[in-house]
């Protein structure tokens, strides 16, 4: 076994290992534990992304650098829930982001998508055992299961029909738009689930779209940019209300899925650190709210550079309906309410988001034009 | 094209208009449609997966009480599956050749029922029929890592929804203990307070406890 593959299969176990260790310990100490563990967890998968397996794609299993970058972006992610949260005592609710991350992760790199998709739904499964626990929660835990399966097996109709077909692609396109939770046609995800196991669930949704190109065909990327900007649009237009507030949630997820159709991976990689780091029920406060909207700097603004540039080569009625849909969507969607009206956040979770997504929109671009994507 | 494959689409259906009672002849069809297609251990494994799902949960369902709420949905749910099973079947057909994609009309099928129907069991009764559509789907192509998954979702949803059957519905013998005490009761005359209620007063909803309080920031990421 060479060093470069036993980095990669480490970087897979680690959150697993993570799991066990944060949900053996005793409460106090967990969150200390789980923060060093997330952190580690970061290193391996910069790691791995700097020191690819070669071997690893003659024998099946994915080595696109974007897909290794998404999981740099996943491990992000965890590091930054487990730096939010305070300590939990419930011990699965503990473990569950390490859980959700690492099967997240391993989803993206399995040789076949549709193994993924299995890996996806075993994932949500165990979060919604977790989530459901509580007296009471029965059918919140089903609602969650129920639309993440419909999601799974729209994927699976879709895969199964030629590749190619306009059916296919729209039954793939559907399926992923529900398992990227897109608002308004996805998930009922609530606060108190959402960065532990919503987080790594849709990212890994996103990844998972550009494996299912090929099989999607045009009608898969037309699909694909056309419910990105219904989202959009719909954010847009439901302004600052409490719907508009939940449907911002998953405006980087929109515009990941619209640079997916657009065939801009790394734009879409962009909008994935964005939602790693500052989506889910994080948009709200007043710096995640400015990166979210593609404010410079950050990665999310970078990648909107990116997309506009990939989308204008393609078509311009697409590109003047994105950025319009954008700039309306920053204009009246925006929360201004939060932590004041900071852009350099008090906590240190805030800190270390905004710095990660600060290097990530610098170092991309320049990995890009390096030739590493 | 078998006659089995021709139904299992009319019992999905079936599933969709009147619920999980045609669950069981849905697996039984689609089992059979596996088995005319071929028997080697792929179709064998394929069929008694396909009546495991459709059997086994109908089977947990007769140990508890049906709620009887009243369904929002209209009459039209059915024939919204059927319109969606007629544009799947033309966008499929090419010049000459007529395809009856019979495990995928199960799917769309099961799909109209999970999103159309509130209620629970309904909804479990949908999943279970995307199970058993893109099982037979996946065996007729002979796709290994479809059928694979599949069986994988299957389980995880059969055991999910049935947890969460367990904690929704009151079962039956809680049911008629109660109702045998309470007749019980009333032959000697005394009366029970609260009894206005019916017998499942004594078997309240499993899941309903009063709301706790909000937990505060020690508790919550």
């Amino acid at each position: 076994m060479t060093f470069p593959v036993f980095l990669a299969a480490l970087a897979f176990a680690w959150p697993l290992l993570g799991a066990a260790v944060v949900m053996s310990l005793n409460t106090p100490r967990s969150r200390e534990v789980a923060v060093w563990m997330a952190g580690g967890g970061c290193v391996l998968a910069a790691a791995v992304f700097l020191f690819p397996a070669t071997g690893a794609a003659a024998t099946g299993w994915d080595d696109d650098p974007v897909q290794r970058a998404g999981r740099v972006m996943l491990a992000f992610g965890l590091l930054l829930t487990v730096l939010e949260a305070n300590t939990i005592p419930n011990r699965f609710l503990r473990g569950l982001p390490h859980i959700s991350t690492a099967l997240a992760g391993l989803a993206c790199v399995t040789p076949d998508p549709i193994v993924g998709l299995g890996i996806l739904e075993a994932s949500l499964a165990y979060g919604v055992f977790v989530v459901s626990r509580p007296a009471g929660q029965a059918m919140a835990g089903w609602a969650l299961l129920r639309t993440g399966s419909v999601g799974m097996f729209l994927v699976l109709a879709g895969l199964l029909l030629p590749a190619g077909q306009a059916a296919s692609g729209l039954l793939l396109a559907c399926g992923i738009v529900m398992l990227a939770g897109l608002t308004p046609f996805g998930q009922p995800w609530r606060e108190e689930n959402d960065t532990l196991l919503f987080l790594p669930f849709a990212g890994a949704a996103i990844l998972l779209s550009m494996r299912l190109r090929p099989h999607g065909g045009d009608a898969f990327d037309t699909a694909l940019i056309a419910a990105g900007l219904a989202s959009v649009w719909l954010t847009a237009c439901a302004g600052r209300s409490h719907d508009g507030l939940r449907m911002f949630r998953t405006f980087p997820s929109a515009l990941a899925l619209i640079a997916v159709g657009t065939k801009a991976d790394v734009a879409a990689l962009l909008f994935l650190c964005g939602w790693c780091l500052a989506g889910g029920s994080r948009s709200e406060r007043s710096w995640a709210a400015r990166t979210l909207a593609c404010f410079p700097p950050g990665a999310p603004f970078v990648g909107c550079l990116l997309l506009l540039s990939m989308m204008s080569d393609w078509s311009w009625v697409f590109t003047v309906l994105t950025l319009a849909g954008i700039l309306c969507a920053v204009v009246r969607a925006v929360p201004v309410q939060g932590e004041g009206h900071a852009v350099w956040p008090q906590d240190a979770a805030g800190r270390v988001a905004c710095v990660v997504l600060v290097v990530t929109g610098f170092l991309v671009p320049l990995a890009m034009m390096l030739g590493a994507f | 094209m078998t006659l089995a494959a021709i139904l299992a689409p009319l019992l999905a259906l079936c599933v969709v208009a009147r619920g999980i009672g045609f669950l069981s002849a849905l697996g039984v069809v689609s089992a059979i449609a596996m088995l005319v297609d071929g028997t080697d251990p792929l179709h064998q494994a394929g069929a008694a997966f396909a009546l495991l799902f459709a059997i086994g949960p109908v089977w947990f369902l007769s140990y508890y009480q049906q709620d009887n709420l009243p369904e929002r949905s209209g009459p039209a749910v059915p024939f919204l599956a059927l319109g969606l099973m007629v544009v799947l079947m033309l966008a499929g057909s090419r010049p000459g050749v007529m395809a009856f994609p019979s495990g995928l009309c199960i799917v769309l099928a099961g799909l109209v029922a999970v999103t159309c129907r509130q209620a629970m069991v309904w909804q479990w009764a949908g999943l279970l029929t995307c199970v058993e559509g893109v099982l037979l789907s996946g065996i007729i192509q002979k796709h290994l890592m479809v059928v694979g998954v599949t069986v994988l979702a299957g389980v995880l949803i059969a055991v999910l929804g049935g947890m969460c059957v367990h904690r929704v519905l009151p079962r039956l013998a809680v049911v008629r203990a109660s109702g045998r005490r309470q007749g019980s009761k009333r032959k000697k005359g005394k009366k029970e307070p609260g009894s206005a209620l019916g017998a499942a007063d004594a078997a309240p909803h499993p899941d309903y406890v009063p709301k706790p309080p909000r937990y505060d920031g020690a508790d919550t990421p």
